[in-house]
């Protein structure tokens, strides 16, 4: 051993030394002491939280903060409920179909209220029934003003079950013949129906009233997505055919419907068609579109295909600028993707799943993936407007 | 006071009619528009229906290309082209049998599916069978002419349990309904 070496030896043998009684020190600091249990609360909603839902028969909703990618908490969301959340922040509201003795006995539909904070149970609202189906959205909603919560229910005849939010009592049932699902407007709410058309429901007066717009759309032809996006603040909406139109709508009691325009031909590419054989990228997913309003930029999960794939994952993100009607950023994706959904404040950030509920945040401003977020859940996913 | 008698003005209607034709007029223009019938076009349906369908691969789904009509535990089997869930022929049921202590819902959601060995197309009934937990064996989700939840008769979406005991989801079977 050459004097060089000797004294690295030394040196390094010291910082080992060094290092050990440190680590010792730090052992001193772990907590020795007797604790008292108790159990965390969760701050207000936050517009930069994902709520992501189990996959299909799996129950909870965990949060996730954009930020950090961590879980915040989890709501109490059972099987096949819903889930919306108080435009003041208060409370998460859960519409769900449970049995007396689990999987029969009783069947009982309950609007379950929940403190937004403590996540402890404040209510149970009992209604008429409502559409079992496998999360999906559009099926809830809450007022505007957070006074009622509309249920969407199916027996298979189409009807709205309102909640008195207030009150947290039971309304009234409204039928909805040919339509389903629930944008909610000030003097009640729209719904998209079967005819290809827009129903405006007027719950101001004793009397619901129906009026139906003229159809912009073909159910049987080509029919626009279930999981439309709807801004409650903007009374606007984004609607996406099978084949690839665009149809932006302002929703109120008389809703007024843009010319659509093509996903692919905004890309430069050949508009979707409905001809088998004909392979073309095409919109597919479940929650497959995320829209953020203040930008009016939507974010569309695309796949190659022929028509009638419209339920495939995405291969591809594609960010379409509503404004100009451009497409202006494809993103490929290594997972396939079931959902998709934007925070809204002006830092946007996607959140996107896959059916192995693995999920990942996309930073908008760089367009860089985040690290696969493992069993975070495989359903849809919730975020709130900016207060 | 006066009643209003449907017999007697139905009588008088008719009198009057009677009393204003003739059987030889009648049966005159019978005649003319027997003779003429060939002239007019038949109805919009039956000529719709007499034109013959288009069966050319061009014509056929992604699915209907590929479907085979041999093993129905299979998702690309010619019936399930607008099933989605667990098939029931893989959880102790068949094509169009509960498994046991399931429970057949008396409703379903419907799909047309062609028949690769006749060349048909016919309608399938896709009932849940409900009442259990989850068969999570042979999970399909095919897609031809699935609608959204807006037209719910041909949305594969829903839950089907309809009308059973409970609305737990088992699987799902594809009953043959008759020629489409």
């Amino acid at each position: 051993m050459s004097r060089h070496t000797s004294q690295a030896f030394t040196l390094r043998a010291a910082a080992v030394l060094i290092g050990t009684v440190l680590a010792s020190g730090a052992q001193a600091a772990v907590p020795t002491e007797p604790e008292t249990p108790n159990v965390a609360t969760l701050a207000s909603p936050n517009p930069g939280w994902f709520y992501v839902r189990g996959g299909f028969d799996t129950a909870g909703t965990q949060i996730v903060d954009s930020a950090t990618g961590k879980m915040v908490g989890m709501v109490d969301t059972s099987r096949t409920s819903d889930m919306a959340v108080d435009p003041a922040g208060k409370f998460y509201y859960v519409s769900e179909t449970i049995w007396s003795k689990g999987n029969r006995g009783t069947r009982q539909d309950l609007l379950s209220i929940y403190d937004a904070n403590s996540l402890k149970l404040q209510t149970e609202v009992s209604f008429p029934g409502r559409l079992i189906i496998g999360a999906q959205v559009n099926n809830f909603a809450i007022s505007p003003d957070g006074k009622s919560a509309y249920i969407f229910n199916l027996t298979p005849a189409a009807s709205v079950n309102i909640v008195d939010l207030g009150k947290r009592k039971f309304a009234r049932n409204v039928e909805l013949p040919g339509c389903a699902g629930l944008m909610p407007i000030a003097e009640g709410l729209v719904s998209v129906c079967s005819d290809g058309s827009l129903a405006s429901l007027n719950l101001s007066g004793g009397k619901a009233e129906i009026t139906r717009s003229v159809p912009f759309f073909s159910a049987t032809n080509d029919p626009v997505f279930d999981a439309y996006n709807y801004s409650v603040r903007r009374k606007e909406a984004v609607f996406l055919s099978y084949t690839g139109l665009i149809y932006m709508a302002k929703i109120g009691l008389k809703p007024e419907v843009a010319a659509p325009f093509s996903i692919q031909a905004a890309a430069g590419l050949r508009p979707g068609d409905t001809k088998p054989l004909d392979v073309n990228w095409l919109p597919g997913g479940r929650q497959l579109t995320a829209w953020h309003h203040a930008s009016n930029h939507l974010y569309v999960l695309m796949h190659i295909g022929e028509f009638w794939t419209q339920k495939d994952p995405g291969e591809e993100i594609w960010d379409v600028d509503l404004s100009a009607k451009k497409v202006v950023k494809r993103f490929p994706l290594e997972d396939h993707i079931d959902n998709i959904e934007v925070t809204q404040g002006d830092k946007p950030k996607l959140f996107v799943n896959t059916g192995k509920n693995d999920g990942y945040i996309l930073d908008l401003a760089t367009w860089t993936l985040g690290p696969k977020i493992g069993a975070i859940g495989g359903g849809i996913i919730a975020t709130v407007e900016a207060p | 006071m006066k009643l209003f008698n449907p017999d007697a003005a139905a009588e008088k209607l008719l009198r009057r009619f009677a009393g204003g034709t003739s059987r030889r007029g009648m049966l005159a223009r019978l005649g003319g528009a027997l003779v003429a019938a060939p002239v007019f076009p038949l109805l919009p349906v039956s000529r719709a229906g007499a034109a013959k369908p288009d069966r050319s691969p061009e014509a056929k789904t992604a699915f209907a290309r590929k479907a085979q009509t041999v093993d129905d535990t299979k998702c690309d089997y010619w019936r399930y082209c607008a099933i989605d869930g667990a098939l029931c022929s893989c959880c102790g049921g068949g094509i169009h049998t509960c498994p046991p202590g399931a429970e057949s819902s008396p409703v379903s959601w419907v799909g047309t599916c062609m028949n690769p060995e006749d060349g048909k197309a016919y309608m399938i009934a896709y009932r849940d069978c409900c009442g259990k937990p989850m068969c999570t064996q042979c999970m399909c989700d095919n897609q031809d002419r699935e609608t959204p939840l807006y037209v719910p008769q041909l949305n594969n979406n829903i839950i089907w349990c309809f009308g059973t005991q409970s609305m737990e989801y088992h699987c799902s079977t594809a009953v043959m309904v008759g020629p489409a």
